[in-house]
Order: structure tokens, then C-alpha cells, then sequence
């Protein structure tokens, strides 16, 4: 199509960067393919840690990248595509925890055991463990808010402090802050529960 | 810094625990065919649509058309101000009590400036002439007494008179 022709409908006209675009979409069709390989299985740890339900881990996924498809255009200007992703999925799961108010999944022992990874143990010693971990996870859960989030934040292997800093919006000297805070409110908790045991 | 925060020591066995079962969490598998599902969910979202485009004489980003949003607000603007003008009565200016424009040097001072406020006016009494005209009852009775002696007299006169002139 040659650059003086130019087909209009109505006032509107369709032009020749149409195709253009088309071929566009299709690049960043691509791109996007590119992200939900390989960063889908992050984020979506990253929406259980919070939510312990996989169905809702699952919606929050699929939630971030309609998102992303909504806000295609800036796609190229980020820097760190894992950070920006991870970003969104935690803003999209602390909303939902705050609608919600449900209780989560795992606060049920038996639904721990199940989830969990119990190699090598027996099905008493696993019982155990889960109800140990249903015990820490629901002490993380009176911890407040700010510590709480940095706290889980750092149980994922793959951020660093300035990758927290990122997703929090805050600086990086605060989630050291918080995280120190976290660490003591989360001894002092244990050790009371175990005391009163 | 980029430091990996997970592998600092915990502050007591309490947190370690915590932090060990949070990793647990945190290091769970995805389902599998995670990413098919999103993929069939982006192919279904709806997309925006770009294949119709303003023409390019009428393009918003067009020197001239700029100019041409700009005027209309402009006008839109002064003409709205311009109504509300002609439509609303002008205040009356305040009162403003003039003050001594010289202070003393070093600091201010009232130059000696008293402020005597407008005294409100008082309750308007009635006039004292309108009692003028009113008359005790004793001299209005004299008045009528007279006035009534007065009309005899007269017919009594007219009616001789009549008489006189009829012989």
C-alpha cells in the first residue's frame, strides 16, 4: 500500500500504520508469550505465599498479565521485567486479601500435610510437621502488616533486599528495618506460644 | 547493596523455624499447565482496537488543531466570565477606615489615630407637631358651641333677609 492512499471510514481514516501495528501486536504478542514461560511459576508463588489457596493463586496470575496486556505499550520501557511483574501480582493479592478476609487454606492442618513436601517421612512425623507449620504461619499472620510483607518477601530465594525495596516501594534500609523487627516479633511470638504450651 | 536476605542468621531459633517454613511456602511447585490456562485467558481477553486513526489533517497532535482547542477555551473561558460579570450586581465598595500612613520610626505606632465607629442611629420618636394640631375636648366643645351659634345667626339672618326682600 503505497503512502498516498489512504481509505477512509467515515471521518476516521484507516491508515497505513494498521498493518504496521498489526505486526506490532504480533512482536508483542510474543514478548508476552515470552514472560508467562518464564516468570508465570514465579508469580505464582509468590500470590500463594499470601492467598494459600491455588485456585486464587492462579486468578491473581492470570489477573497480573491481563494487566500487562492492558498496559502493552509501556512493555518495552521496563527495565526489570521480573521485579515489575512480581510487583503487580503482590499489589493484585494484597487487594484480594484485603476484600476477602478469608481465612487461608493452609490454616488447615490436613491441607498442609497434603501441599507440603514430606520426603522420607512417616505419615505421624508429617502430621507433625504440618501442624508445626500451620503454628508458624498463623503467628506470621499476627505479625503487623509492613513487618509481615517483608518477611515473606524474603523467603523467596530468587529477590534480593533492593528487589524488595522495589516491590514494596520503599527503601532498601527500611526492609532491613523491618525484616530485623519481623525476625525478633516473630521469636518473641513462637517463644510465648511455646511457653504457654 | 544487593544482598540475598535469606541467607542472614536468624535472631533466634524462633525465626529461623519461621522463616524455614515460609521458604517451604514459597518453594512450592506451580500447578502444572499453569501457563496454558494464562495463555487461552490472554487469547480470549478482549483488545483494544487500533485500526481506525483521526485522519491526518485532523490529528490531535497538529500544530493548527492545538491552536484551535486552545481558542476555544480560551473563548469558552472569557465568555463564561464575561456572563457571570454582566449578570452579577456589583458589591458596594467596603467601608475602609483610613489609617495614618506614617509610622514612627522604629517600630509602629497608631500616630495617635483614634477610631470612632458610626454611632447607630436611635429609635425615631414621633414628631411633637402632630400634637400641635390636636385640641383639648373642652375647646373642641367651645368650637362647635360657637360654630353652631354662628350657623343660627346666619340663617336667621338669611331668612329676614329673604323676607325683606320678598316685601
Amino acid at each position: 500500500m503505497g503512502t498516498s492512499q489512504v481509505i477512509y471510514a467515515g471521518w476516521m481514516e484507516i491508515p497505513n500504520s494498521a498493518v504496521e501495528e498489526h505486526s506490532r501486536r504480533r512482536t508483542e504478542d510474543v514478548a508476552l508469550a515470552a514472560l508467562v514461560e518464564q516468570y508465570a511459576a514465579a508469580l505464582y508463588r509468590v500470590a500463594y505465599s499470601v492467598l494459600r489457596n491455588p485456585a486464587d493463586a492462579e486468578d491473581a496470575v492470570q489477573e497480573t498479565f491481563l494487566r500487562v496486556v492492558r498496559h502493552r505499550d509501556s512493555l518495552t520501557e521496563v527495565r526489570d521485567h521480573r521485579v515489575w511483574l512480581i510487583r503487580i501480582v503482590w499489589n493484585i493479592v494484597l487487594d484480594r486479601k484485603r476484600r476477602a478476609k478469608t481465612r487461608p487454606e493452609t490454616d488447615d492442618v490436613a491441607e498442609l500435610a497434603r501441599v507440603l513436601p514430606s520426603t522420607g517421612l512417616s505419615a505421624l512425623d508429617r502430621a507433625a510437621a504440618a501442624q508445626h507449620h500451620a503454628h508458624v504461619l498463623a503467628c506470621v499472620e499476627k505479625l503487623p502488616a509492613k513487618e509481615r510483607e517483608v518477611l515473606m518477601l524474603s523467603a523467596f530465594e530468587e529477590l534480593t533486599s533492593v528487589e524488595i525495596a522495589e516491590v514494596l516501594g520503599i527503601t532498601e534500609s527500611s526492609v532491613r528495618s523491618r525484616l530485623f523487627r519481623a525476625r525478633n516479633l516473630i521469636a518473641g511470638l513462637l517463644d510465648h506460644a511455646r511457653n504457654s504450651q | 547493596m544487593t544482598t540475598k536476605l535469606h541467607n542472614s542468621n536468624p535472631s533466634s531459633c524462633g525465626s529461623g523455624s519461621a522463616e524455614e517454613t515460609l521458604r517451604m511456602v514459597a518453594n512450592l511447585p506451580a500447578p502444572s499447565g499453569l501457563e496454558d490456562r494464562i495463555h487461552a485467558s490472554l487469547r480470549s481477553a478482549p483488545r483494544p482496537a487500533r485500526v481506525l486513526a483521526w485522519p491526518a489533517r485532523l490529528k490531535p497532535e497538529s500544530n493548527w488543531m492545538r491552536s484551535a482547542a486552545a481558542a476555544a477555551i480560551v473563548f469558552v473561558v472569557a465568555g463564561g466570565g464575561w456572563g457571570v460579570y454582566t449578570r452579577v450586581e456589583q458589591s458596594r465598595p467596603g467601608k475602609v477606615i483610613a489609617m495614618p500612613l506614617h509610622a514612627a520610626p522604629g517600630g509602629f505606632s497608631g500616630a495617635g489615630a483614634v477610631r470612632t465607629p458610626t454611632t447607630i442611629p436611635g429609635p425615631a420618636a414621633p414628631r411633637a407637631t402632630q400634637m400641635k394640631d390636636e385640641k383639648k375636648p373642652a375647646a373642641k366643645a367651645a368650637d362647635r358651641a360657637a360654630d353652631k351659634a354662628a350657623d343660627k345667626a346666619a340663617t336667621k339672618g338669611g331668612v329676614s333677609s329673604q323676607i325683606a326682600g320678598q316685601k
